[in-house]
């Protein structure tokens, strides 16, 4: 009780040295734990992006690079998938279901993702979540839209209004005057994957796009009115009449199915396809990043250490300070144990403090920096309790200091010995 | 009491001469011994011994019928924490605790010398204050900074420490050389009431001989060395 209290009290007497001593471990916590919280909560949102597709099928390219595309709406596919060869192969045995998708144009950068109907009863993310609807209800009109609910929170979107959605990948729109705009009629919950920043429309809608841009390039009468006879017949259909669609998502009754009807897609002589199993494809993209991942907890792991070597090099200063301040204890009746009993206690108040600080701020951090992290890495960051493993690695450092601490504890208690009482000024 | 035979100490073993010879010395309990000698003389090898820190090479040393030499390290920090008060040159005060704290802290470490103050005082805040007191530092300056306080404050505040917990034996080492003529004395006279009240031994060690007459019985160390 008396050496917390001394510990303490010394502490205090040499609080601007302990203070920076307690600063960087602080900031070596916090970064440790701000690094080891943003690379678990990327990969789960990472690998949480979609589940339960069995086979996602793009024209030939690589399968990250389809992946990519297809899923988290990055780069674009060079070539799409005919619409006679999507046919064909979702209608081959064990196919349970299909979702084809058609991307490549945005509004006001966000994606525009067509599809159909299937997309909201097969799609799943995370957990084999479902898509659910916050308001409203799937498209049902070739004019109608699902916004994903961070494009509905950025762009204040709300059921009922009417949007315009341009070809392209641009940010601004092309056609001002469009007398033909899509009414908002669902928004989806949040997803924390790229949903949430996708347009849905109907695979029809996509085509009338392209079309209606065209004819006001082209300029041609004739295509105009064409295209005005289309939009007529397709009002009620949903799919439309498209000639490619960028990539199509499956489900199989059974596994098997899976890997016999991807060997006949990549083996498929109409049309250079590509079937990738979108969880072996997220492994592989995640092992590529895997040497972000592994450079970013050296780092951490290279600061923490960087930080205890601090407080040695500190605690061993100090040591040689306080050599009188020692001999005066022992010269009261203090042991050599209770020495060095006294500077780990010291120690491990500073690892303690330090700790506890370091969490402080790295809570601070997360608060501030989850929405910069959800904007523009498209992490959602976990402001939860210390995870297991997050309390595990504060144990270690908390370790790590008081073994640190034993090296001038050790030196003190031979200290104590060799000095005796006999003290010099 | 203090009771040391034939007692030779050498720092190293194959020192030729031995550092301190001392064919007999005996210290009653109760007595105020005056133990002066010019520097060089052996004094704190002597305060070594009888507090325990070294060990004699040959002879015995006992205090309070305890053969200190065939004691272990362990024990001998135990006996002095329990029995031994000491004073020392510069006072060694802790700078980051009061007075008070600092003389607490003389009994924070033994037992016997916890128990022993509880005995006058409710509290050991309490008997610190009382010893203060008695040593003639007034209560304002009882919490402040030690470094605050003059050098004849810091040395009533040692002095308080090496009494707290009523110690058998107190030795002073030099603890007056800072101090002028006129403080020494009333020093002394505090110190001689305090060990008199506590009915403990007071060895008084100093190079200083005026100060000889004040003592019940001086020892000339450097006598006593040539005895044998």
């Amino acid at each position: 009780m008396i050496l917390a209290k001394l510990a303490y009290k010394s502490l205090l007497n040499r609080r601007a040295s302990v203070f920076l001593t307690l600063f960087t471990i602080a900031i070596s916590v916090m970064l440790l734990l701000s690094i080891e919280r943003v690379r678990v909560d990327a990969k789960s949102s990472f690998s949480n992006t979609i589940s339960g597709t069995d086979l996602i099928v793009g024209a030939r390219t690589g399968d990250i690079q389809l992946l990519l595309a297809s899923v988290f709406r990055i780069g674009h596919t060079n070539n799409g998938v005919s619409w006679q060869s999507y046919e064909y192969i979702t209608n081959q045995r064990g196919v349970k279901w299909s979702i084809p998708i058609s991307l490549g144009d945005s509004h006001k950068g966000q994606a525009v993702l067509g599809t159909t109907l299937d997309y909201f009863e097969h799609y799943r993310f995370a957990k084999k979540q479902n898509l659910s609807f916050n308001q409203g209800h799937p498209f049902l009109n070739i004019n109608e839209v699902v916004l994903g609910s961070s494009v509905a929170n950025k762009l204040g979107y709300k059921l009922g209004d009417h949007i315009v959605i341009s070809h392209g990948m641009g940010n601004t729109s092309f056609h001002h005057h469009d007398d033909n705009p899509f009414k908002v009629v669902g928004i989806l919950n949040p997803t924390g994957t790229p949903v949430d920043k996708t347009l849905h429309i109907p695979l029809a809608a996509i085509d009338l796009i392209h079309a209606r841009a065209s004819t006001k390039n082209d300029e041609h009468d004739e295509h105009d009115e064409h295209d005005e006879h289309d939009e007529h017949d397709e009002h009620d259909d949903l799919i439309g009449h498209p000639k490619q669609i960028t990539a199509f998502l499956m489900g199989f009754k059974s596994p098997l199915y899976t890997l016999q009807i991807r060997r006949n897609i990549n083996q498929y002589k109409q049309e250079a396809l590509l079937g990738i199993m979108p969880t072996v494809t997220l492994k592989e993209l995640w092992q590529m990043l895997a040497i972000v991942e592994k450079t970013l907890q050296l780092f951490s792991a290279i600061v923490v250490l960087v930080s205890l070597l601090g407080m040695l090099t500190t605690l061993l200063a100090n040591l040689s300070q306080r050599r009188r301040e020692l001999a005066i204890l022992r010269s009261v009746g203090a042991r050599p144990w209770q020495l060095f009993t006294l500077i780990s206690i010291e120690s491990l108040l500073t690892t303690l403090l330090g700790c506890l600080v370091g969490c402080a701020l790295f809570y601070l951090v997360m608060y501030l920096g989850a929405g910069y992290l959800q904007s523009h890495a498209g992490i959602s960051v976990n402001i939860a309790m210390l995870s297991y493993y997050e309390l595990t690695l504060i144990g270690v450092i908390m370790v790590a200091g008081f073994i640190i601490g034993l090296v001038p504890a050790t030196r003190a208690y031979f200290y104590s010995l060799s000095d005796g009482m006999s003290i010099k000024t | 009491m203090i009771s040391l035979k034939n007692v030779t100490f050498k720092w190293h073993k194959n020192d030729k001469k031995p550092t301190l010879r001392i064919a007999e010395l005996a210290v009653e309990k109760g007595e105020r011994i005056f133990l002066y000698g010019p520097s060089g003389s052996g004094k704190s090898t002597l305060l070594a011994l009888l507090t325990g820190i070294n060990t004699a090479t040959s002879g015995d040393v006992y205090i309070l019928n305890q053969c200190l030499n065939t004691q272990s390290n362990t024990k001998r920090d135990a006996f002095r924490a329990d029995h031994i008060g000491t004073i020392f040159q510069n006072f060694n005060l802790l700078p980051y605790l009061t007075p008070i704290e600092n003389v607490i802290l003389g009994c924070q470490f033994s037992k016997v010398r916890q128990s022993q103050a509880l005995k006058h005082a409710t509290t050991l805040h309490k008997e610190a204050e009382r010893l203060l007191n008695a040593l003639g530092l007034i209560e304002q300056y009882h919490h402040k900074n030690v470094a605050q306080l003059s050098i004849g404050q810091q040395q009533r505040v040692a002095a308080a420490r090496a009494f707290i917990g009523n110690p058998e034996l107190i030795i002073a080492d030099e603890p007056t050389s800072a101090l002028d003529a006129n403080n020494r004395e009333s020093f002394i006279t505090l110190l001689f009431e305090q060990a008199l009240h506590l009915n403990s031994t007071l060895i008084f060690v100093s190079h200083d001989e005026s100060l000889k007459p004040l003592f019940d019985r001086s020892i000339d160390l450097t006598h006593l060395q040539e005895q044998i």
